[in-house]
């Protein structure tokens, strides 16, 4: 039986489940003088069933799963010929990689030998025994589950508080998923970035002024030095992300301080949305839009007055990612300006302000916190954006201050670095890691920061 | 409401006016389009406008069924047949009461009867609000304070208000008093502005509790001192009117009885105007006593003698905790 027609036996066994543990319950009260006195409502006695058929088959298919793949694939080496399992790990390793492919009718390196194909009959069978197996226990192990579960149901069994205790421990273990997974992520960073480090010593990596990453894959190759100063790329990086910035950061404010004190309701259910719109167009539209309209006209327009502008530059890349980065600050900010109470703003009002300058001198100063939080998270954003530069900055690491040139990004770097063939145990591919960690580090300070400057704003007016 | 109690007595020395035998005094050529200029039947009188501003002389409409002395001698604010709609919503309707100088005006009456919406139009604070209409005339020392002429910022701070929950900007002290003073320009440089700080603070009662901690966030203070520092907020700019919205609805016993003590000090200076639910409070800061029912003004008069010995049904009823 394959996985998700288990699944779904799954499900019907513990609906049954349910069922039995519910009349049983009925069932035992008519001796006890009625469903009020069982000390949970029967569905709870229903509910506790199914779980107790449910978790522990999926625990115990879980594991099956796990390790499966590996027991068959000692199994099948057990059954090799002598001199085959006397290979050194790797050659053994791409004997199993050849009779697995063979199994599954894919290609396979080098001619078939009579042995292989056994191994791989061998492999075969022992696979479907291992489908059925797993069935056959999955579902007695619900069996007994459940019945374990139904047999227990009591007057005085706390159906009511052992369900809520389970739904705790699978919320425990949904949110702890998110969390490993996160930390699996970084470490894998991390460590592939410490193999780098070992290549390439930190500080050059860190404050390096030369990045040309390709290295010579012979002796003889000229042209290819391996320069892994990371300097170009964060000075690029930082250059798009301030052009973004001075571009959304007054509109999306001015933008939200509009809607927010200004606007009509009727305006403002309309705009609201269409601003929000902006947020939901695919970064890769935006990176046509600025290499095909917006960098060429910038170039254009700078060959009209006599300026030298490259036709990919950081001005285009800038300008559009701003154009994506509005609404974030205009929608976060506009909460926050909608947050400051209407009490503050009367307060203004009545010692007769008007409204701009309520707006720049009470309602501001109380939402700036929360501005400046959504301000550090659009922040992050645009350091860590890639579709857009990667079509319109361009690739060469220039270092420069001049918006009209062009620059490359890290995230431009870690896409190009890891695309195509790659051995992945040259600093060339294992610099993408260490780019990863410190693009890692710099957006997640950013949000440690943005997140405690948000939540200081949610105290200040109490 | 079946009103057989007496009729309005007014303390004008002209006689009820019928409607329509005087033209309708209005300055400015938009007036007509304004809002406000929808004034309803009641006529809006005024047969000598420069002359005397203390001196109450509109006849107060006579189809209403106020009882009591709605007009006083030497009226501060005066308001006739004022109403206020919010959408399709009735808030008040034909309301006409002076506002003594320096005397202090409770407005008491079940909640939800309008009390809160009449403090609102005297300094226009219902233009805050998208859907309120105001019509009617209300008058400060003898000007149309609807007057498109008039700059409702200079109302607001001739006009000013306490509202119902203390609410200092998140500023420091110094700040929260100096504010009204710095945005309408009446402090010239850091000396002036510490010495009006100073002045308002002390007649709030606050500057002995705060005078070394003028740094600190306003919001950091107890409910009472906020309240109190949101008076000197409000006197800071020298109003000729202060409004007060159940100022101690939020606050302990001792930060009211402080509260009420100073608000007889400031009737000295000022003229206010307090809305409360809290009758012990009424009669014991106020001289007048207006009694407001579903949106209307049923009875108006000396405060001991609203308590003592109300003219009108409905106001026994309420005083005597009948209802509400």
């Amino acid at each position: 039986m394959s996985g998700p027609a288990l699944i779904l036996v799954l499900l019907a066994f513990s609906a049954v489940a349910f069922h039995l543990g519910r009349r049983r319950a009925f069932a035992v009260s008519a001796s006890a003088g009625g469903v009020k006195n069982l000390h949970s409502l029967p569905s709870y006695y229903g509910g506790l069933t199914a779980l107790w058929c449910a978790l522990p088959a999926v625990v115990v298919l879980g594991l099956w799963v796990s390790f499966e793949s590996s027991i068959v694939e000692n199994l099948v080496v057990a059954g090799l010929p002598e001199e085959t399992r006397a290979l050194p790990p790797e050659r053994l390793n791409l004997v199993v990689n050849d009779i697995r492919n063979l199994a599954e009718g894919n290609i396979v390196s080098g001619e078939v030998v009579p042995e292989m194909r056994a191994a791989a009959d061998h492999y075969l069978e022992l696979r479907r025994t291992a489908a059925a197996a797993s069935a056959v226990v999955v579902l007695c192990v619900a069996i007994v589950g459940a019945s374990l579960a139904w047999r227990r149901v009591s007057p005085s069994l706390r159906a009511r508080n052992q369900v809520e205790q389970i739904v705790r421990v699978l919320l425990i273990a949904s949110s702890t998923v998110a969390i490993f997974s996160t930390l699996g992520i970084v470490l894998s960073v991390l460590f592939e970035a410490i193999r780098f480090f070992g290549h390439v010593p930190i500080a050059d990596f860190l404050f390096g002024l030369d990045w040309s990453p390709q290295m010579a894959i012979r002796e003889d190759q000229v042209g290819s030095s391996g320069a892994f100063g990371a300097i170009p790329l964060f000075a690029g990086t930082l250059l798009i992300s301030f052009i973004a910035m001075t571009v959304a950061a007054p509109i999306g404010l001015f933008a939200a301080i509009y809607l927010a004190e200004y606007a009509t309701s009727a305006f403002r259910s309309v705009a609201k949305p269409v601003l929000e719109i902006l947020a939901g167009i695919p970064t890769v539209v935006y990176g046509f839009f600025a290499a095909l309209i917006v960098a060429p006209a910038i170039r254009d327009t700078g060959a009209i007055i006599g300026l030298d502008v490259a036709s990919e530059s950081a001005l285009a890349a800038g300008l559009v990612m701003g154009v994506m980065i509005i609404p974030f600050v205009s929608s976060l900010s506009d909460d926050v300006i909608n947050a400051v109470p209407q009490a503050l703003r009367d307060g203004s009002y009545a010692l007769g302000a008007t409204r701009s300058e309520t707006i720049r001198q009470v309602v501001l100063p109380a939402a700036l916190p929360g501005i400046v939080g959504g301000l550090l998270l659009a922040i992050s954003r645009a350091i860590g954006e890639t579709m857009i530069v990667v079509m319109a900055a361009g690739l060469a690491a220039n270092l420069t201050a001049n918006p009209l040139q062009a620059v490359t990004t890290v995230t431009v770097q870690i896409v190009t670095l890891l695309v195509g063939d790659q051995e992945f145990d040259s600093p060339k591919t294992l610099v993408a890691f260490a780019l990863g960690l410190v693009l890692f580090v710099v957006t997640l300070c950013l949000n440690v920061i943005a997140l405690r400057v948000v939540r200081k704003y949610r105290e200040q007016y109490d | 409401m079946n009103v057989t109690a007496e009729r309005m007595s007014i303390s004008t020395p002209h006689p009820p006016t019928p409607a329509g035998l005087f033209p309708i005094t209005r300055s400015g050529p938009e007036s007509g389009s304004e809002p406000w200029a929808d004034s309803g039947p009641g006529p809006l009188l005024e047969s000598e406008p420069e002359s005397a501003p203390g001196l109450s002389l509109e006849p107060v409409p006579d189809d209403i069924e106020t009882v009591g002395e709605a007009t006083v001698e030497r009226p501060r604010m005066t308001s006739r047949n004022v109403g206020v709609m919010y959408g399709d919503k009735m808030g008040i309707e034909r309301v006409s009461l002076d506002i003594g100088s320096n005397e202090v005006l409770a407005m008491i009456g079940p909640s939800g009867c309008g009390k809160s919406t009449f403090l609102r139009c005297l300094n226009r604070m219902n233009d805050t609000i998208d859907i309120c209409r105001v019509s009617g005339s209300i008058k400060l020392d003898g000007e149309d304070i609807h007057d498109p002429r008039l700059d409702v910022v200079q109302l607001r701070a001739r006009v000013g208000m306490v509202f119902q929950k203390p609410n200092p900007f998140p500023k420091s002290i110094y700040d929260n008093v100096a504010y009204g003073p710095r945005i309408h320009g009446l402090v010239d440089g850091r000396r002036e502005t510490d010495a009006i700080v100073e002045r308002s603070l002390q007649k709030a009662g606050l500057w002995d509790e705060v005078r070394d901690r003028l740094e600190q966030p306003g919001t950091g203070l107890s409910g009472g001192q906020q309240q109190r520092l949101c008076i000197a907020r409000a006197i800071a700019v020298s109003p000729e009117v202060i409004l007060m919205d159940e100022p101690c609805s939020a606050l302990d016993p001792i930060a009211t009885a402080r509260i009420e003590g100073l608000i007889d000090e400031l009737r000295e200076n000022y003229t206010i105007v307090i809305v409360t639910h809290s009758m012990q409070q009424a009669a014991r800061v106020s001289q007048r006593t207006a009694y407001f029912h579903l949106g209307r003004l049923i009875e108006v008069g000396e405060t001991n003698h609203v308590f003592t010995n109300p003219r009108h049904k409905l106001t026994e009823d309420y005083i005597t905790g009948r209802f509400g």
